[in-house]
Order: structure tokens, then C-alpha cells, then sequence
């Protein structure tokens, strides 16, 4: 086994010095075949997703980037500690790289783990600009592992990054396929009857919110390493062998549940960091955020890698298999999420007096929802592992329970009572895992090693997140980036960042440059992102330490939200003396704060 | 645990992260699109349609709107038309530029000219309006008109949709118009001038660009204006079936 | 914890201890037999050091005789609690649902351990002390001795059953020559 391991770190070892940290990248128009639909794009080297870059942690990496298109484009290294200038934001890091021009990037890799890349530019990200980053640490990984594959998710939509825009611009629900329909107000009123459901019916439509207000962007097909559904990646392994599985989801507007029935997986890393191993049966990935997991695939069969786009609307598909050409009996999508009065716990501005009213009603309606919806899932859990029935390991997995009795099921009640902290009471985007089992909470992440020494913050700093849905707008503070100043930061100073969704969908915030601990109550094995979820009703906390001086980009992470203003600069004022920034033109910006 | 990352960062930088030349970095001003507020634009035909009413009359008739701008300032086009096909001749023609702007989280005013040019005499006048997404997803457009003649005049619409399911759409309109002076020479009276209420059925076949769909419209006009065209010897109600298509780019 | 919480965990760890006694689970503690048998130190032949990592071994691989008896050194050089515990698999497999538990309800705090919790009676005589001879549970800095008489059975790793260590790889291969 050992020899193994070692023989892997070897080939990845050479490939890397032979590389000699020089590498070369095109920015090219490709062809896109999801197997669903062919459409033009954006790619790297002729490819979309671009090629794995793997970096050494150690080396000082050299990037020459050649812009093929005939418009600007930019390369950002997601969730990289560089110097800010090499960060590739235009407007912020550096002008940007014109066509025909080659900018080389030149920066050193004090990190490792896995990120991504892609362009920072105009709607190229959605529209097929992103690739892979995996870097291999100076010392032994904390965990062992005979095989590894990248796992990059995405939501290729058949309509250009700039028609979605304009459609969402013109009509909000344009792609919004699952809304409530006629058929379901009836059986609505069969499960919670008339009076309820019609009550209901008015207290959304009085805040002109929809429950189905989950996903913006549907009519995708989701893709896993470029490849569709049905053109199926597989993966070839050997039973008994542990895989890591890089997942990045690289999507523009995508949240995944993401499964391996038959499989558990062990979370040993976070956005790039390693975390406290956990084993669970479902995660849930945010846009702009990695997982790596380990699992160990014992027996002689395919498995299927089943991610499920948060509001259920598609999915994208992959397999492990022992022999190519195997596959594994794909899971059926299961109903659409729909938002409780709870994800609107952030909303300012409604009159309390019937608020309250409703919420009775409503908090009422909820709870038999989410009592008809644990009914449903574990019936769905139940039906699964009867319709797979070759799946081996579930099946021992029920005798097992059957055996050990009541003790179990006692166990399991409890923990499905748990409901994740990170999401308000009674949402109906609270993730529940497929089989009844784990599903992975932000509060079971714990850093594996701190890099930082826990400390009080010098300040907080509150960032709002708003918006407005039947307009499309997206601001922070209510502000929308066009219209704001730069946020402040002083070098060597701990911020706390308080983030309030005021909004009823999810942000996905990611702060270049500095590392975001996010406050998991673990004090300081809190662990450190890149990126944040911040779900509908919710308040969330991060910390940063602010370490690296320059201007950064600060936005959620959601192609269309960001372009429509939720977004921020951040200036870092100060900082050693080799690497101040000028502050020459700060007063342009009009800073104030 | 662990050594604090911001000293091995910056003695790393500070031995050997020379390669890009980092003394003092400029930090430039974003001049890009993205600091640039968004700039939008769209085109739709809320109707489009073939229309044929219980006296064999014939039209073709057209809703539709196109607008150009940002969040804070839009300029719109709407344009309505109902064209007798037998006699070829323009029943109505409405074209209006409006300037739009947000007055509150669901509600943007609307200010500028209306231009109608049917068949017969003409009118220009100015227009004032709010239109926005009232509570219960009604859509709603209330507008003030004021003549180059004085007269003034008001106009509603409302929308409702009902899901019958995702892709089968069930729309509900109606129109009304109430004159506060009158107009005899193109035949309006003081009063509540007439109503439209239409109920179609469609089907996205292609996203929410292409929506063919069928339908009932009832018209009626009222009061002085009724009697106005009942001299002319106009109708003053009709039924209409229509067949025509949503269209949006 | 306040009172409430304190005693529902109490409760639940009773209950689920009841069912642990009842149970079918092949590899609990004290059942190490399949394994090899607790050694005498007077027959010790050799002692091997095993340093504990977040979240691994070093050595990862040890080569015994069949019979031989070891003294593990095992010291704890992490920042997390871990565990060094000599069995087959299947028993790893079954003491991870018990670890699972301690993290539960408490017993293991990430690099702390809860002794009086350990030490607590759930009212049928049982605790979760952790105390068999085949494995040592240990915060970080601490070291402890195990002797270990092995089998000839060649199915065995040593192993830390701290939930997910395992799984990440937290492990080590015992070739039985």
C-alpha cells in the first residue's frame, strides 16, 4: 500500500520538476458537447474545463497566458495567496489582457491542496473559461490515498453568459421552471387543508416572493469534467483502493448535493485546506468551493457520483467504475425545494404586526411540511437501496440496523432532529441526505492544523446581503458595486465580517486574497475558506487576517449576482515596506470609509 | 500548531517572491464594465394575435414593448395596434416613448409622450404612469393622459397568470379606460370609456421566447362613448376568438 | 452543557450501552482474541515506537513473527486526540460506531478528552473508559505502553477508530511473518 502511495507522489513529483513551474495557457473559442446540446464557448488550450495545472507547494510558478479571443479576458487562481497584482482581476489586480496580447503571471505557491482558475472577465466563466488547481504539499499529505481524480462540476446552459443576463434582466423567472402550479396548490390543499394552503398562497403573494425562488438559472445540463449525464466520466479504480476526489464546482449559479450511493466519503479538505477527516453520506458544494474526499470502493462494481443541483431542477452524472464501460443505477431526482417563511427571516421592512400572524399559520404548515418531507426522504432512502439491491453495502447496512434494533433507530431520530445551524430554523433548503443518513454541516468543519493562532478581532464590519427579485438587482448594503466605495482594511489587523442574507437566495461570498476562518463556534479550530455560503435568513461570521496588502475583489460568487452589483473592492492599506501598495489612485474611488 | 502564515508569507516574499518586481504595486482604478452600471435591453410582444369576432370582423393586433437602459433609468417603447383587415385601415395605433425610473421596490413611474395615428384624426398626448408588480402578482399599468387638445383620459391594465402548469400558462387581462372630458371627433365620451378583458391559453414551446396561444377578448365601450358609436354605427360590444403567439428576444 | 442536555446525553448513552451489550457488534472492545492476546512484559522481544500524527502513523507498516509479543511505545505527537488500537478490520469497523459515539456525547473534544464523562456509570456497570489491552486512546503530548501478544492471524492493522481518521488513511499494516 505504502509503496503504492509513494510511487504516485514520485510520478507527481517528476511531472511537476519537469515542468520546471513554467507553463502556458490559451484563452481559445471551443465547441461545448454536454451530450444535451453543442454551443460554442470559452476554453483553455482548446478545451473546456482548461487542463489540471498541478503546482508544487514551494515553487514560484510562471504562467504565460495568450488571449486568442478577440476581447479582453483575465485569468483569476481561486482561492491562491499571491501578490495582488497577479490576482487577474481586471479593474482591480491589473488592466486585464487584450487580445492577441500574452501576459505571464508570475507568483509563488505557498500553499497546497485544490483550487481552481478561470477568467475574471465579462460572462467567459459561464460561458466555459475555468480549469483545475491541485498542489502538492512540501510534506506528506495528512491522509493516505492510492488514486486521486479532480471532480469539476459545472451548469452548462445552452444561452450565452450575456442572454442570461439580459433575459434575467427582463424577466426574473425566465428560467424558473418550478413554480407553483395549480396541481400543486391542490394537493397542497389535500396535505394541509384549503384554508391553510389559500393563506398560504397570500402571505407570498403579499411579499410577491416565490417558494421556488431557488435556482435563477435552470434548463442546464450539469456537467462533471466537461463531460454530461450521459456521456458519463467514469473513473477506473481497483477494489480496495482509496481515491481522493477532488470536487471544485466550477458552476456559474449551481449549488450540488452530491452523493455516491453505496459509498461513504470522508471530507479531508475544505476550499483547499485540510479539515478534521469527517465521513458522511451527502455534501452539499457551494459555487466556488472544493471538497476533497477519500472513499474506498471495496467491491468489484460501478458507482455512481450523483449531484444533485440544490433546487432539484438537474443534475450531473459520473462513475467510478473497476472496468470502463460499467455503470451504476442512476438516482431519480428527487422534488423540488421549496423556501419556507423561515428563509425570509432576514427580510427587513415587513410590517411585524402580520408578520406575526402569518408566521403562525405558516410556522404551522412548515413543520407538517417538514414532517411529510422526512417521511418522503427516508421512503426514498428506503426504495433506493430495494431498487439498487446489488449495492452490496447497503444491504448489509440495513441488516446491520435491523439487528442492533431500536438502539439505531433511536440514534438516527436523533440525529435528523439535528438540523445544520447553518441554515434557518425550518428552511427548506435544510440539506437531508438521501439514505437518512449524514449530510455535511459548515459546523462539522474543523481545521486540521490552524494557520493562524486564534485571536479577538479588531473590528467587525457588517455586509448586508440584498437584493431585490422581480427588479434582479444584487447589491451589498444595498448598495450595488457601480455605486460603491471600497471597503478599508489596514494591514495586520483581524476583521470580523458579519454577513446578514437579507435575500431569500443563497450567496456563495468569496474575499480574494486573505483567507476567510469561518466561525463555526470552534474557536480556533475554526476553518479557513475561500469561499462562504450564506443561506436565505441567515447571519454568518468569517475572520480575516489581514495579511496581504494590495486591492482585492470581494463578491458572491454567483455569476449573474455579481455581475448585477453584489460585489466589492477591498483596499488593504499599508503593509511591510517591499511590498506597500501605492495608494496613487485611491482618491478616484472616492473612499470615504 | 502551526507557524502564523502572514510571517512566513511575508519573509517568503521578502527572500525570494522578486520575480514580479514587487517594490511598490499600483493599484490601479477600475475603469471595466462591471463599474459601469448594467445596460439592458429587451423586446415583447405580450400579444400578437389574429383576431376574429362574432360580427366577422377580422383584426390584427399587436402589444408590445421594448425597452433600452439601466436600473435607474430605462426609455420604453410600447406600441399597440388593431388593424381591420378587410377594410385595411388602422382601428387603433398607439406608440409611446416613455422614460421610466424605480420609485419603490415594485413600482417604477413612468413620463413622456403617446402618439396615436389610427385611421382618422390623430392625438398626441402626455403621459404620466406607474407600473409595477402589485401584491397577489397582479401587473399592473395605471396612466394619466393629457392631450394636445386638454382633454385627459386614464388607463389601466392589469395581468394576472396562472400556472396550469410550468409550460401551460393561463393569462387573464383587462383594460380600462375612463375619459374625465370628452372627445367627440374620435368618438370618446366623459365617463368610463370601455373595457378589454382578455383570458389566453398558452404554451412556451420555445423558453419564454415563443408562446403560441389561443384566447377570448371582450371588448365594450360605455356610456357616452357607447352612444357615440352606435351613431356611427360601430358596435359596442364584441366577442373576439384569438390565435396568436408571445413573443420575447 | 447545562443540567437538561447533560442528562438526555446520559440517558442516550445508557440506552445505547444496553443495546451494545445485547448486540451483534463482532469487534467491541475486549474481544481482541482474533487479533492475538494481551502480552507479558517478561516475554517482550522487542519494542517497536509508534509516533501518532494528525492523521497518521509513522512507522505505517510493522513486520511481527507469529507468537511474538511487542511493547508499543506509543506517543501522541498531534495537536488531536488519537487512538492506537491492534485488531482485524471488521473490528475497527465495529469500535468505530462506539468512537462515534464518545465524539457524541462528548468524550473526545477534538484534542481534549473528557474523563469524567469516560469515568461516568450508565447505571448497568458500563462506562466508556476506552481501557482494553489491545488500545490506548491518547491526548496530545501523552504516551502509553502496549504489550501485545500476537496471533497467527496476518488480517490485522493497527489502527485509530477516532471517527474519520480511519477512513482518511489512520492506519498501519501488521505483516504477520
Amino acid at each position: 500500500m505504502k509503496s503504492r502511495l509513494g510511487s504516485v507522489l514520485l510520478s507527481l513529483l517528476m511531472s511537476t520538476s519537469v515542468m520546471a513551474g513554467e507553463y502556458d495557457l490559451t484563452v481559445d473559442r471551443v465547441e461545448i458537447d454536454t451530450g444535451d446540446f453543442v454551443k460554442e464557448g470559452i476554453g483553455y488550450n482548446g478545451a473546456s474545463p482548461g487542463p489540471v495545472m498541478r503546482f508544487k507547494e514551494g515553487e514560484t510558478v510562471k504562467i504565460n497566458v495568450t488571449n486568442n479571443l478577440d476581447e479582453m479576458t483575465s485569468i483569476h487562481w481561486h482561492g491562491l495567496i499571491l501578490p495582488f497584482n497577479q490576482d487577474g482581476v481586471p479593474g482591480i489586480s491589473f488592466p486585464g489582457i487584450k487580445p492577441g496580447e500574452t501576459f505571464t503571471y508570475e507568483f509563488p505557491i505557498q500553499q497546497a491542496g485544490t483550487y481552481w482558475f478561470h477568467s475574471h472577465s465579462g460572462f467567459q466563466e459561464p460561458d466555459g473559461a475555468y480549469g483545475a488547481i491541485v498542489i502538492e504539499p512540501e510534506g506528506r499529505e495528512p491522509f493516505r490515498y492510492d488514486r486521486e481524480f479532480v471532480v469539476q462540476l459545472t451548469d452548462k446552459h445552452p444561452h450565452s453568459g450575456d442572454r442570461i443576463m439580459r433575459n434575467l434582466k427582463m424577466m426574473p423567472d425566465y428560467y424558473n421552471r418550478e413554480q407553483q402550479t395549480v396541481g400543486e396548490f391542490f394537493s397542497d390543499v389535500s396535505k394541509n387543508g384549503l384554508m391553510n394552503t389559500v393563506r398560504d398562497r397570500m402571505a407570498w403573494g403579499d411579499m410577491r416572493m416565490m417558494k421556488a425562488d431557488v435556482e435563477d438559472l435552470q434548463g442546464f445540463t450539469g456537467l462533471i469534467n466537461g463531460k454530461g449525464p450521459d456521456q458519463n466520466w467514469t473513473g477506473l479504480f481497483e477494489p480496495g483502493e482509496r481515491i481522493r476526489l477532488r470536487f471544485i464546482n466550477s458552476s456559474a449559479m449551481t449549488y450540488f448535493d452530491i452523493r455516491i450511493p453505496g459509498l461513504d466519503m470522508t471530507v479531508v479538505q475544505a476550499d483547499g485546506n485540510n479539515v478534521q477527516p469527517v465521513s458522511v453520506d451527502e455534501f452539499r458544494i457551494g459555487v466556488a468551493e472544493t471538497y476533497d474526499v477519500i472513499v474506498r470502493p471495496k467491491d468489484e462494481q460501478a458507482y455512481t457520483i450523483f449531484a444533485e443541483s440544490m433546487g432539484r431542477s438537474g443534475y450531473a452524472r459520473a462513475t467510478l467504475a473497476p472496468e470502463e464501460g460499467m455503470e451504476a443505477a442512476v438516482p431519480q431526482l428527487r422534488e423540488a425545494a421549496r423556501l419556507t417563511m423561515a428563509d425570509m427571516g432576514g427580510m427587513p421592512g415587513m410590517d411585524h404586526g402580520s408578520m406575526a400572524g402569518m408566521d403562525h399559520g405558516n410556522m404551522d404548515m412548515d413543520s407538517s411540511e417538514d414532517m411529510s418531507g422526512l417521511e418522503h426522504s427516508s421512503m426514498e432512502g428506503m426504495d433506493h437501496s430495494n431498487m439498487d439491491g446489488m449495492d452490496h453495502s447497503n444491504m448489509e447496512a440495513m441488516d446491520h440496523s435491523d439487528m442492533s434494533g431500536m438502539d439505531h433507530g433511536a440514534m438516527t431520530m436523533g440525529k435528523e432532529d439535528k438540523s445544520d445551524p447553518f441554515y434557518a430554523k425550518g428552511s427548506g433548503l435544510m440539506p437531508k441526505a438521501a439514505n437518512g443518513g449524514k449530510f455535511l454541516s459548515y459546523a462539522d468543519l474543523k481545521a486540521q492544523d490552524p494557520l493562524y493562532e486564534d485571536r479577538e478581532p479588531t473590528r467587525e464590519i457588517e455586509l448586508r446581503l440584498t437584493g431585490n427579485m422581480e427588479r434582479y438587482t444584487w447589491s451589498i448594503n444595498g448598495v450595488k458595486y457601480e455605486d460603491a466605495d471600497p471597503i478599508r482594511l489596514k494591514y495586520g489587523e483581524r476583521v470580523r465580517f458579519k454577513f446578514v442574507n437579507e435575500t431569500m437566495m443563497t450567496h456563495p461570498m468569496h474575499l480574494h486574497g486573505m483567507w476567510s476562518i469561518l466561525d463555526v463556534g470552534a474557536d480556533q479550530w475554526n476553518p479557513i475558506k475561500h469561499t462562504v455560503s450564506v443561506q436565505p435568513g441567515t447571519t454568518v461570521y468569517m475572520e480575516t487576517e489581514v495579511d496581504a496588502p494590495g486591492q482585492w475583489a470581494f463578491h458572491c460568487h454567483l455569476s449573474y449576482h455579481a455581475a448585477a452589483g453584489m460585489f466589492r473592492k477591498v483596499i488593504v492599506e499599508g503593509g511591510p515596506e517591499s511590498t506597500q501598495a501605492k495608494a496613487d489612485v485611491i482618491g478616484e474611488d472616492g473612499g470615504e470609509a | 500548531m502551526s507557524c502564523i502564515r502572514s510571517l512566513v508569507a511575508v519573509s517568503f516574499l521578502a527572500t525570494v517572491g522578486f520575480s514580479t518586481a514587487v517594490t511598490a504595486q499600483e493599484m490601479i482604478s477600475d475603469t471595466t464594465a462591471r463599474k459601469q452600471p448594467l445596460t439592458t435591453w429587451g423586446v415583447q410582444f405580450e400579444e400578437f394575435e389574429y383576431r376574429y369576432s362574432d360580427d366577422d370582423e377580422e383584426l390584427g393586433v399587436w402589444n408590445a414593448d421594448a425597452f433600452y437602459g439601466t436600473d435607474d433609468f430605462k426609455v420604453r417603447l410600447l406600441t399597440t395596434g388593431e388593424y381591420e383587415i378587410e377594410e385595411q385601415a388602422y382601428e387603433t395605433l398607439e406608440n409611446q416613448l416613455v422614460g421610466q425610473i424605480p420609485i419603490s421596490k415594485f413600482f417604477d413611474a413612468k413620463a413622456g409622450v403617446r402618439f396615436d395615428t389610427p385611421e382618422g384624426p390623430d392625438r398626441t398626448y402626455a403621459v404620466l404612469g406607474v407600473a409595477g408588480l402589485a401584491p397577489q402578482w397582479f401587473e399592473v399599468d395605471a396612466n394619466l393622459y393629457v392631450s394636445n387638445e386638454g382633454e385627459t383620459s386614464a388607463e389601466l391594465d392589469a395581468e394576472y397568470e396562472l400556472l396550469l402548469t410550468n409550460y401551460w400558462i393561463l393569462g387573464a387581462t383587462l383594460d380600462a379606460t375612463v375619459a374625465f372630458s370628452e372627445d367627440r371627433e374620435i368618438g370618446v365620451g366623459k365617463g368610463l370609456v370601455s373595457t378589454e378583458a382578455g383570458l389566453r391559453l398558452r404554451y412556451d414551446l420555445v423558453d419564454r421566447a415563443f408562446s403560441p396561444y389561443v384566447g377570448v377578448v371582450h371588448e365594450r365601450k360605455y356610456g357616452d362613448t357607447a352612444d357615440l358609436a352606435e351613431t356611427g354605427g360601430g358596435s359596442t360590444e364584441d366577442w373576439f376568438a384569438v390565435i396568436g403567439a408571445r413573443i420575447a428576444f | 452543557m447545562t443540567i437538561s442536555k447533560f442528562l438526555v446525553a446520559a440517558a442516550a448513552i445508557s440506552l445505547s450501552a444496553t443495546a451494545f451489550a445485547a448486540g451483534t457488534h463482532g469487534g467491541g472492545h475486549g474481544h481482541g482474541a482474533a487479533s492475538g492476546e494481551p502480552g507479558k512484559a517478561s516475554e517482550v522481544s522487542r519494542t517497536i515506537t509508534v509516533e501518532m500524527y494528525d492523521n497518521y502513523y509513522e512507522p505505517e507498516s510493522i513486520t511481527v513473527s507469529p507468537g511474538e509479543t511487542v511493547r508499543f511505545m506509543v506517543e501522541n505527537k498531534g495537536n488531536l486526540v488519537h487512538e492506537f488500537n491492534i485488531g482485524t478490520p471488521e473490528m475497527h469497523e465495529g469500535h468505530q460506531e462506539e468512537m462515534m459515539m464518545m465524539v457524541e456525547h462528548g468524550v473526545i473534544q477534538g484534542g481534549k478528552l473528557n474523563h469524567d464523562m469516560m469515568e461516568m456509570d450508565m447505571g448497568n456497570g458500563q462506562s466508556m473508559k476506552h481501557d482494553d489491552p489491545n488500545s490506548v486512546l491518547l491526548e496530545p503530548g501523552q504516551s502509553q505502553e502496549v504489550i501485545w501478544k500476537f496471533s497467527d492471524n496476518s488480517n490485522i492493522e493497527f489502527a485509530c477508530n477516532v471517527p474519520g481518521h480511519y477512513q482518511a488513511g489512520m492506519y498501519g499494516d501488521v505483516k504477520v511473518q
